[in-house]
C-alpha cells in the first residue's frame, strides 16, 4: 500500500466532487462498504446528499478522525456546537447520517433532535 | 392534544431559505425510531400521533427493548397469563407498567411508565403482623386511600412488630425499600375527609424501628419518630443493590417499636414499597 493516503471522490446530488482521504470516507459504513467489495468507480455517486449537507459530514468526519482519542471533552464540545442549528439541516444530516451509515454521527443528531422535541412537548 | 401535534408539526417544519429543505415526512421510520429511542414513553407515545412514520417508528422493537426492564421476561412470564410470542415490544411494556396482582392480591407488581423501574408493593395483609388475628390490637380497615383497598389499623399495643419477606427476580440496581404509614384513623364524612387522632399515642417517646437484610448479607437500619397525622408518608427503611441480573433476592423487612414501658397506637399501616432508589428520593418524607 502507498505510504500517502489514498484520495476518494464522493459527488453530492448536485453534481459537486469532494475529494477526501480514505480513512475520512471510510467513517461511512456505506462508502466502505462499497469500496471494498469494488461497486463504486473513480468517483462515488451520493444522490441524496446535497452539497451543503455533504460538506457538513465531511466536516464531522474529519473531526472525528483527526481528533487524539483520549480528548473527549473538545470532541463533546464541538458536537454540541455542530448540532447547534437549524431543525432543517439537522434533519438533513440526520437523513443523511442514516444514508451513509455513520453510526456515531446518526446518534448525534438524533440525540439534538429529540433535545428539541422534548423542549416542545 | 391535537393542538399541541400541529404546532410541534409546524415549528419542525418551518420554511427557511435553504435550497434542500427537508420535512418531517421525509425522515425515514428507522430515523425517527432512533430519535424516538432517545425519549421517555410518555413523550414517545404523544409523538406517535404526529404521523404515520412517527406512529409505525414507536411501535418498533428497537425501541422499546431499551426501555423494558432487563428482567422483563421473568415478569411476563411469572406475571402474565399470557404468551408473550404474539406481543410486540410496545405491548408487553403498556402491560407491565399497569399494576399486576398476586399472592391472592396482597401483592402489586409494576414498571414505572417514565423509567422503566421495577416497582412491588406489599399489602398489610401480605405483613406478618404481630397480635393482627386480635380485635383489641388491629383491624383491617377497608379504604380508597391504598392500592389494596385496606389498611391494617392499630388500636393500642406494647409490643409492634411488622415483618415481611419477600423473594423476587430485580433487574440489577439499586433499590429503596419504604412503609407507607399514616398516624391517624380517616374516615370520609360528607364527602370530606377527617382524621380521627384521639388514639394517637406513644410515637414521641422511643423511634420506630426500621430494617431490612438481604440473603447475600446486606443491612440497612433506620429509626424515625412518626409525626405525620392524618397524611400518608413513606418511611425509608434502607437501599439495597442487586447485582447479579437473574439472581432472585431474598428480603426480610421489619418495623418494629418493643419498648414495653409504654403503648401505642392510633398508626395506620398500609404497605411497604420497593422501588429504584431513583424513584424512592421523591417519595420519602423523613431524612
Amino acid at each position: 500500500m502507498a505510504s500517502e493516503s489514498k484520495m476518494i471522490m464522493l459527488r453530492s446530488s448536485n453534481n459537486e466532487v469532494f475529494e477526501v482521504e480514505e480513512a475520512l470516507a471510510f467513517e461511512s459504513q456505506t462508502i466502505k462498504h462499497m469500496i471494498e467489495h469494488d461497486c463504486a468507480d473513480t468517483v462515488i455517486p451520493l444522490p441524496k446528499v446535497s452539497s451543503n449537507i455533504l460538506a457538513k459530514v465531511i466536516e464531522y468526519c474529519k473531526k472525528h478522525v483527526t481528533s487524539p482519542k483520549d480528548d473527549n471533552n473538545e470532541l463533546e464540545s464541538f458536537d454540541a456546537e455542530f448540532v447547534n442549528i437549524d431543525k432543517n439541516v439537522l434533519f438533513g444530516l440526520m437523513s443523511a447520517a442514516n444514508y451513509l451509515n455513520i453510526k456515531s454521527f446518526l446518534d448525534l443528531t438524533s440525540q439534538a433532535l429529540a433535545d428539541i422535541i422534548e423542549e416542545k412537548c | 392534544m391535537g393542538t399541541t401535534s400541529s404546532t410541534l408539526s409546524n415549528s419542525l417544519n418551518s420554511t427557511h431559505p435553504r435550497p434542500m429543505k427537508l420535512k418531517l415526512d421525509d425522515i425515514p421510520e428507522s430515523c425517527v425510531a432512533m430519535v424516538l429511542s432517545y425519549l421517555d414513553p410518555p413523550e414517545i407515545c404523544q409523538l406517535a400521533r404526529l404521523n404515520r412514520a412517527f406512529r409505525a417508528a414507536s411501535s418498533s422493537d428497537f425501541i422499546w427493548d431499551h426501555k423494558l426492564p432487563s428482567n422483563y421476561m421473568y415478569l411476563v412470564d411469572r406475571f402474565l397469563h399470557v404468551g408473550c410470542a404474539h406481543l410486540v415490544k410496545k405491548d408487553i411494556y403498556a402491560r407491565l407498567t399497569t399494576p399486576i396482582s398476586f399472592d391472592g392480591s396482597t401483592k402489586q407488581i409494576w414498571v414505572d411508565k417514565r423509567t422503566g423501574g421495577v416497582c412491588l408493593s406489599i399489602s398489610a395483609k401480605g405483613l406478618s403482623i404481630t397480635g393482627i388475628d386480635d380485635r383489641r390490637y388491629w383491624n383491617h380497615i377497608p379504604t380508597e386511600e391504598s392500592r389494596f383497598h385496606t389498611i391494617a389499623y392499630l388500636q393500642q399495643i406494647w409490643w409492634l412488630e411488622v415483618d415481611g419477606d419477600i423473594d423476587f427476580q430485580f433487574p440489577t440496581g439499586t433499590y429503596s425499600l419504604l412503609f407507607r404509614l399514616q398516624l391517624g384513623k380517616v374516615t370520609k364524612r360528607l364527602g370530606r375527609r377527617i382524621c380521627n387522632s384521639e388514639n394517637i399515642h406513644g410515637w414521641d417517646i422511643k423511634p420506630v424501628q426500621f430494617q431490612l437484610a438481604t440473603l447475600d448479607g446486606q443491612h440497612a437500619v433506620s429509626r424515625f419518630f412518626l409525626d405525620n397525622l392524618g397524611s400518608w408518608a413513606y418511611y425509608h427503611a434502607g437501599d439495597f443493590v442487586v447485582e447479579k441480573p437473574n439472581a432472585l433476592t431474598n428480603i426480610k423487612f421489619s418495623l418494629t417499636q418493643i419498648d414495653c414501658t409504654h403503648t401505642k397506637g392510633g398508626l395506620c399501616v398500609d404497605s411497604v414499597l420497593i422501588c429504584p432508589s431513583s424513584l424512592g428520593k421523591n417519595l420519602r418524607s423523613t431524612v
